[in-house]
């Protein structure tokens, strides 16, 4: 071969291959174009498609027809090649599964109703259809963060970090992601088990559990009868739980202050119902027998039709109680999940624990407290091995007696958030178990760095990702 | 009836008397700050007590008496003996 006959070779040799990629690319593209169905790249989340969510689109296929065709039992490949040519049509596939099932391109491009009257006609076809392309509904995209327009949001960092004063932006639970999918359920009751709460705070008020008119006034064989209209006070049980410390209404108000009402703040929750239960006094501590009957309480209440599924316990000691711990154990028992402050002592909860958080009881979550730049806060405990999750604890603005509105911190504050992110995945999955949900909060969290081998999880609670 | 914090002082001296048993006027007031408790007992719970786990404002009282350093606490809320003997006291 002379010089120029190799280059010739060569130039035809490439030419051929350019051909035969460039019709292998043309294949694959034609096949892509012809399964479409609108494919969400993975950083826009879509809200999973409900079977009314999947729309069916007209008679049309992707450009050119394509129908399906069930030839009946016994008709041959042959026969099925002969009358597609016959029609100046082609196999496309065959649809292994289902004997006889072919996907039918029309060359002539023409109306794939038509070509489906076509192949009805044949003696051979059981059924011919179009190929309808399926996509989800046009109404159905990324879930969008909902704001609501309560005055004093922007101040709530834990539900939206924005970098205010400092923080960190997005070091927050993602509550505006999650409040697409829900605010919260009237249906879902959460027992702030504290001081009790301002039942008639303007922000709370619509939130709170009352007796139904339905249910008798409680009764205990030791306590008597007891008016618990708006929830049970264990110190005194002649008394309604009217918070006289501030504290339990501080919780409250971080579960559940009613969202969008253009007042205050919003809860985790925008719509719940808060059973105030009062154990602790004035000066925001009690007693554990106290404790004990209230949770008896609860129980007695989940029995009698209330469906109380958590109870939110931002409190403790490090005293260990063997009466508490069975009462929480029988509340498990009961379906309710108990959440509970790990404490504020900067101690490792593993080596000197605290109660009730580090019970090692099925239903129990410890909580750990965070700051708005995603550190643990200076004074909480921690524990690798007894405390479950981390969430926003320091400089948490809620509601206050007096229609009023302050700041606080501790583990008391980071509770409720994680009691709040249980309650809106109890409003999406009503019958989940208590094993479930604790298994789906220790599983919705963003691993923070600050927290590597300080909590069972490593990581912050994020509500958007309970709803997932 | 919320305490201010010359009262949280004297009551604190008057219980620290009544413990040790001598006169209240022989109790020296060392140092009287400002501080923040870990909880609502102000980190002095009593033998089954259980108190709110959120930060709380206080004053963190040291007073002195034959020729020892004791510890109170206070807020508004209350006075309490911390670790008097290795126990505390809600007063």
């Amino acid at each position: 071969m002379n010089r120029n006959n190799f280059f010739i070779h060569l130039a035809l040799a490439l030419v051929l291959i350019l051909v035969a990629a460039f019709a292998g690319q043309l294949s694959r593209w034609r096949k892509q174009w012809r399964s479409h169905i609108a494919i969400v790249p993975a950083t826009e989340k879509k809200k999973p498609a409900t079977v009314e969510d999947i729309a069916l689109s007209e008679t049309r296929s992707f450009g050119r027809p394509e129908i399906l065709v069930k030839f009946k039992s016994g008709v041959s490949q042959e026969t099925i090649e002969r009358l597609t040519a016959q029609r100046h049509d082609r196999v496309e596939d065959r649809i292994e599964n289902v004997d006889g099932l072919d996907a039918i391109d029309d060359l002539d491009n023409a109306d794939a109703a038509t070509v489906v009257s076509e192949y009805q006609q044949l003696p051979e076809v059981e059924y011919a259809e179009p190929n309808f392309e399926i996509e989800l509904d046009a109404a159905e995209g990324p879930l969008v963060p909902v704001l609501p327009h309560d005055p004093q949001f922007t101040d709530q960092w834990a539900l939206s970090n924005s970098g205010q004063r400092g923080g960190k932006q997005g070091a927050d639970i993602s509550a505006p992601l999650a409040w697409a999918t829900t605010t919260g359920s009237d249906k879902v009751v959460v027992a702030v088990l504290d001081s009790g709460v301002d039942y008639t705070h303007e922000d709370l008020v619509e939130n709170m559990w009352v007796r139904p008119a339905s249910m008798a006034p409680y009764h205990d064989n030791e306590l008597g009868t007891i008016d618990d209209e708006n929830g049970f006070n264990a110190i005194d049980t002649a008394s309604d739980p009217m918070d006289e410390n501030g504290h339990g209404t501080h919780c409250a108000g971080i579960i559940g202050a009613e969202g969008e009402n253009d007042i205050g703040i919003a809860g985790v929750n925008w719509k719940v119902k808060i059973m105030p239960l009062k154990f602790m006094n004035a000066g925001g501590f009690g007693t554990t027998k106290d404790a004990i009957e209230a949770i008896n309480y609860v129980i007695d209440r989940k029995k009698a039709g209330v469906n109380v599924r958590i109870i939110s316990a931002s409190w403790g000691s490090t005293q260990r109680s063997r009466s508490l711990e069975d009462a929480i154990r029988k509340a498990y028992e009961n379906d309710i999940l108990f959440v509970a402050a790990a404490g504020n002592s900067t101690v490792n909860n593993d080596r000197m624990p605290h109660f009730p958080s580090s019970y090692n009881v099925p239903n129990v979550v410890s909580v750990a407290a965070l700051d708005r730049n995603d550190q643990l806060a200076r004074f909480s405990n921690w524990g690798a091995k007894s405390v479950a999750v981390a969430a926003p604890g320091v400089d948490i603005l809620s509601t206050w007696l007096g229609n009023a509105y302050e700041e606080k911190s501790g583990t008391s504050m980071a509770t409720p958030v994680v009691s709040g992110v249980a309650a809106l995945i109890l409003a999406e999955h009503p019958r989940m178990s208590v094993d479930d949900l604790k298994k789906k909060l220790l599983a919705s969290t963003d691993p923070i760095v600050a927290l590597k081998g300080k909590t069972v999880t490593g990581g912050r609670i994020n509500a958007a990702k309970a709803l997932e | 009836m919320a305490i201010d914090k010359n009262s949280a002082v004297e009551n604190a001296r008057n219980d620290l008397a009544k413990r040790l048993n001598v006169n209240a006027a022989d109790i020296k007031e060392k140092s009287v700050e400002d501080d923040d408790f870990p909880d609502m007992a102000l980190g002095a719970a009593e033998d089954g007590e259980m108190s709110g786990q959120m930060i709380t404002s206080g004053w963190r009282i040291k007073l002195e008496a034959q020729g020892k350093t004791y510890e109170y606490r206070a807020d508004k809320n209350q006075v309490r003996a911390y670790s008097f003997k290795g126990k505390n006291y809600r007063i």
